[in-house]
């Protein structure tokens, strides 16, 4: 059964140019349209569908509110189309804390140079999120609310851990909102976040995450140092490394390289980890898509640090941790909600 | 990237901006008078932000550049980190028109030129939440280059400053030590002095413009959100087509006419049958043809919220602009035509029409002088109001310039009455604004503006009372392609007058008729008329009747002009579908086209204006010799 998917955008041009995208999808169906939010919540009850599309500026209702009321009323995987500006990062962080899904750049250019590329991933996000919809309607993943903590039982202690890694993609950023936020301010490690986001967006995710959050989160920058209870968030757009020194730890940010997919990577930074901290890392794999993280998780667990994956009914997009459990590589399969309380308890 | 001009995708970004940026015209003008509305700040940040995601899609770079800095000053507005004024707008109205001029360009297929790094400039202050950069930049200008100026003649001119003017540059410089003021900060006091917009003062005075028609208002969030639901549900058709369809319409309804006329011949009632439901369904398709065609006369409104507010500004005038009927509907054809026209009217009133607010005020007016556009339906026609408040037109005036400019006679002047004397203006060559500016026309402009309405089958009226104000009224029909007129023959032919330019129809003893000068002249309501045998002209007398003894007069206006054209017979009125003349006969003075009448023969369309210039004259002359 293809994916249903409502479009919601105030442009007709742009409603028409994402239904052409991605009705070229077999898998995709576009259900139908709506030009603001309230039409959208309409459509929502009426049509059901897998999948939302979700402008954020819009008449009548904006985006940010269509999504709370859509969350409210009748939860539905949504994504967001965002602007890479400051103020677009902002809104597009309301949008996921009131309950969106995920975000794509609004300029396709933005998404991939190649202009097919960029189409093939913004059918495959929608893909992603409507069959995970889907499942949820059949029962096969148990939802969130309900089912958890099914893997929680039976924590290892995790020993004398040095530092703490997390990485995440999409619906990343609500996740690390709320395992960081059950960490207390005294947490006694310090804490090196990877979250696959534009540039523009990590600042304002930075500030959010230290506003709401006991501990201090910023956007890490070349030569910090690690300090306990001090979460560094690596750029969008580079990469985040350990590089060890006669006087101690200290933090690298560096352009990214061709040949790295993803920038920030989790793979990356996991990997330089592994050499400056063999054994003494606890790195954390939380939902999104790929399998980003599973090389560096490989290279932690052969220096014999511990890795935790996030179990797939408490993820957005089951992917990256599904990676790293399927190669064997996770000490713990571990619900989101447990996730920030053990790192409270263990670490 | 090359541009594809006819590119699908292309196109429906260019459609749908199009209207956006329309839109946007009229909503920044209206936020001059309601700068806090946060509702009309929200509808242009979207504007801009709508345009610009169109314009990332087709990668346009230069315009996603410029849409986002002009969205970066809305955004800052409507946080209210800063507030709206005269120079901020004048800053994003250049930015709406440098969007057009890509608009332009993408049109005709060549990628938009980078945008002036200037003017981004300028977005990109303006965007931040500090203070009118324009005042900084006066202030923080080294006094160097300056054009002294004793400590007393710099409080003269701050005491000859008019009350009421701000002037923070002028407080700049005061507080300045040395007693000298730059270039720019005189300039700006002599302009201040003269009373020209403050501009450059960096005076942040609100502009006088503010449309007060609540449609405008309201209709901005909404019709966004409206529009494109609608856009789902619609076809684009090259206006070409409905061209060629209203056509076989027409041709649809001479055959009906036709029909009709036969009908009334047979007694075959099964026929007649036929025929009526023909002539209905005829009429009905007719009707939804015509409809296809109608676009609200906003489409050309909509410009003058800034048309009046630019020239306002220019002129250092306060104008209120109010406009009424905007969704009156006429031909799609109609509404291109009217709109140079318009314009240009508009303008005058604001040019010549309002007074300064010295002039205002000493004759008891409120400053903002208000003009008017209304549309509204009148039966199958459209009236048009153009109406200022201003100084109104003086006869007398009228009647000297007429006389200075060698176009009457004095005492043909003198005969003129009130409304003839209006009519004056409409003639080549007339302006009454003795010096020339560069707002409005410069004595060419409103004979042209006669034509093309006298092109449409329209007509132009003028009221008008010294120091009360004008009131242009234009009248068309509300479709170029069918137009209502008066058959008569002449000899054996059959002609039809534009039912527009038909005043009035006389039975006369034509033996009865005074000759003044060598021309024909009937009294009518004690004023005389001049006369002409329509046979005469139209080379019809071939015959060699004599000429009757009583006729049927016809009165027709062309103009402040007014004659009676003498015909053999009344036919009647019927409404005929215009078709050109053939090669042979296209651009025969006096003929505006042809027709089939309902009895199937083919009538001449008269067309008054040019008939009247062609003939008028020469037969007059030979008529005297």
């Amino acid at each position: 059964m293809a994916v249903r998917v409502l479009i919601v955008d105030d442009s007709g041009f742009f409603r028409r140019r994402i239904a052409e995208i991605l009705s070229a999808d077999p898998l995709l169906e576009v259900a139908g349209v709506a030009a603001n939010g309230m039409e959208a919540i309409e459509q929502t009850e009426a049509l059901r569908p897998d999948v939302i599309t979700m402008d954020i500026e819009m008449p009548v209702l904006d985006g940010i509110n269509a999504v709370r009321r859509i969350m409210a009323d009748r939860p539905t995987p949504i994504l967001m189309f965002s602007s890479l500006t400051h103020e677009g990062a902002k809104a597009t962080l309301d949008a996921l804390d009131a309950g969106a899904m995920d975000y794509l750049p609004k300029r396709l250019e933005d998404i991939s140079q190649d202009r097919e590329e960029a189409r093939r991933r913004l059918c495959a996000r929608v893909r992603a999120l409507g069959l995970r919809s889907q499942a949820h309607h059949r029962g096969v993943i148990p939802d969130v609310r309900e089912g958890r903590a099914a893997h929680t039982a039976g924590l290892r202690p995790i020993g004398n851990h040095r530092l703490v890694l997390i990485g995440a993609s999409t619906g990343g950023p609500v996740a690390l909102r709320q395992v960081l936020s059950q960490l207390p301010g005294n947490f006694p490690l310090p804490l090196l976040l990877v979250q696959h986001m534009p540039a523009s967006f990590t600042p304002a995710f930075a500030q959010r995450l230290n506003d709401l959050c006991a501990i201090t989160v910023r956007e890490a920058r070349d030569g910090d140092v690690l300090q306990p209870g001090n979460a560094l968030l690596a750029p969008g757009g580079r990469q985040m490394l350990l590089e060890a020194r006669r006087d101690g730890t200290v933090v690298r940010v560096r352009d990214s390289e061709a040949s790295q997919h993803y920038h920030p990577s989790l793979d990356v930074t996991f990997g330089s980890a592994a050499t400056v901290y063999p054994g003494k890392v606890l790195a954390v794999v939380l939902t999104g898509m790929g399998a980003d993280g599973r090389e560096g998780a490989r290279q932690l667990k052969g220096s014999g640090s511990t890795v935790w994956a996030q179990d797939e009914a408490s993820c957005a997009i089951y992917g990256m941790p599904m990676a790293v459990t399927e190669a064997g590589l996770a000490d713990q399969v571990i619900s989101l909600s447990d996730i920030g309380p053990a790192l409270a308890r263990r670490a | 990237m090359a541009i594809d001009a006819d590119d699908k995708i292309l196109q429906d970004f260019l459609v749908e901006a199009g209207e956006i940026v329309e839109n946007l015209g009229s909503q920044l003008v209206e936020l001059e008078s309601r700068a806090g509305d946060f509702d009309l700040l929200n509808a242009v940040f979207r504007g801009f932000h709508t345009i610009k995601g169109g314009a990332g899609f087709l990668n346009l770079s230069p315009m996603v550049e410029l849409c986002h800095h002009s969205e970066d000053v809305f955004n800052s507005l409507r946080q209210g980190k800063r507030t709206v004024d005269a120079d901020l707008m004048d800053v994003v109205l250049q930015a709406v028109d440098v969007v057009n001029a890509m608009f332009q360009a993408l049109r005709a297929g060549r990628d938009p030129a980078p945008v002036d790094k200037q003017l981004i400039e300028r977005l990109e202050s303006l965007a931040q939440p500090a203070q009118a950069p324009t005042q900084r930049s006066v202030a923080s200008q080294p006094a160097a280059n300056t054009d002294d100026l004793t400590d007393q003649e710099f409080e003269a001119l701050l005491d000859a400053l008019p009350a009421g003017v701000p002037a923070p540059a002028v407080e700049t410089a005061k507080s300045g030590q040395s007693g000298e003021i730059t270039d720019a900060e005189f300039e700006a006091l002599l302009d201040a002095l003269q009373g020209a917009p403050a501009e450059k003062t960096g005076a942040a005075r609100m502009p006088a413009v503010k449309s007060v028609s609540g449609e405008i208002v309201n209709d901005p969030p909404s019709a966004p959100a409206a529009a494109p639901v609608a856009a789902e549900n619609t076809v684009r058709v090259d206006t070409k087509r409905l061209d060629d369809i209203m056509n076989m319409v027409g041709e649809l309804v001479l055959v009906r006419n036709r029909l009709v006329t036969l009908k009334a011949a047979t007694d075959d009632e099964q026929m007649a049958a036929a025929v009526a439901n023909i002539d209905v369904v005829t009429e009905n398709l007719q009707v939804a043809v015509m409809k296809t065609r109608m676009q609200p006369i906003k489409k050309v409104f909509g410009r003058f919220p800034r048309v009046v507010r630019d020239l306002a500004r220019g002129l250092g005038k306060e104008v209120v602009l109010e406009l009424q009927g905007e969704e009156t509907d006429l031909d799609k054809n109609l509404v291109e035509a009217l709109a140079d026209p318009l314009v240009h009217l508009v303008r005058n009133a604001v040019d010549h029409g309002i007074e300064g607010p010295e002039i205002r005020r000493a004759a008891g007016k409120p400053d903002a002088g208000r003009v008017l556009l209304a549309a509204a339906q009148e039966g199958d026609h459209i009236r048009l109001v153009i109406a200022d408040d201003g100084g109104g037109m003086d006869p007398e005036l009228l009647r000297r310039k007429a006389v200075e400019k060698g176009v009457l006679d004095p005492d043909a002047a003198a005969r003129l009455g009130r409304e003839d004397c209006y009519g004056l203006i409409f003639l080549p060559g007339f302006s009454t604004k003795s010096e020339i500016t560069d707002v409005s026309g410069r004595g060419v402009g409103m004979d042209v503006v006669k034509t093309r309405i006298s092109q449409l089958n329209g007509t132009i009226d003028i009221e008008s009372e010294p120091g009360k104000g004008t009131r242009m009224i234009i009248r068309v029909p509300l479709t170029l392609a069918i137009m209502p007129t008066l058959m008569v023959m002449v000899g054996p032919q059959v002609f039809a007058l534009p039912l527009t330019c038909v005043a009035e129809i006389l039975h006369l003893d034509l033996k009865k008729l005074n000759n003044i000068d060598g021309q024909r002249v009937v009294m009518v309501r004690d004023r005389p008329l001049p006369l002409f045998y329509l046979r005469q002209w139209l080379n019809c007398d071939g015959s060699g009747e004599p000429w009757p003894d009583s006729g049927h007069v016809v009165i027709v206006t062309a103009g402040a002009q007014r004659v009676g054209f003498i015909v053999d017979s009344l036919i009647g009125q019927e409404e005929v579908v215009i078709k050109p003349l053939g090669a042979l006969l296209q651009g025969t003075p006096g003929l505006a086209g042809a027709t089939i009448t309902g009895n199937g023969r083919m009538a001449l369309i008269l067309d008054v204006p040019g008939l009247m210039h062609a003939y008028g004259r020469s037969a007059r002359q030979s008529e005297v010799a």
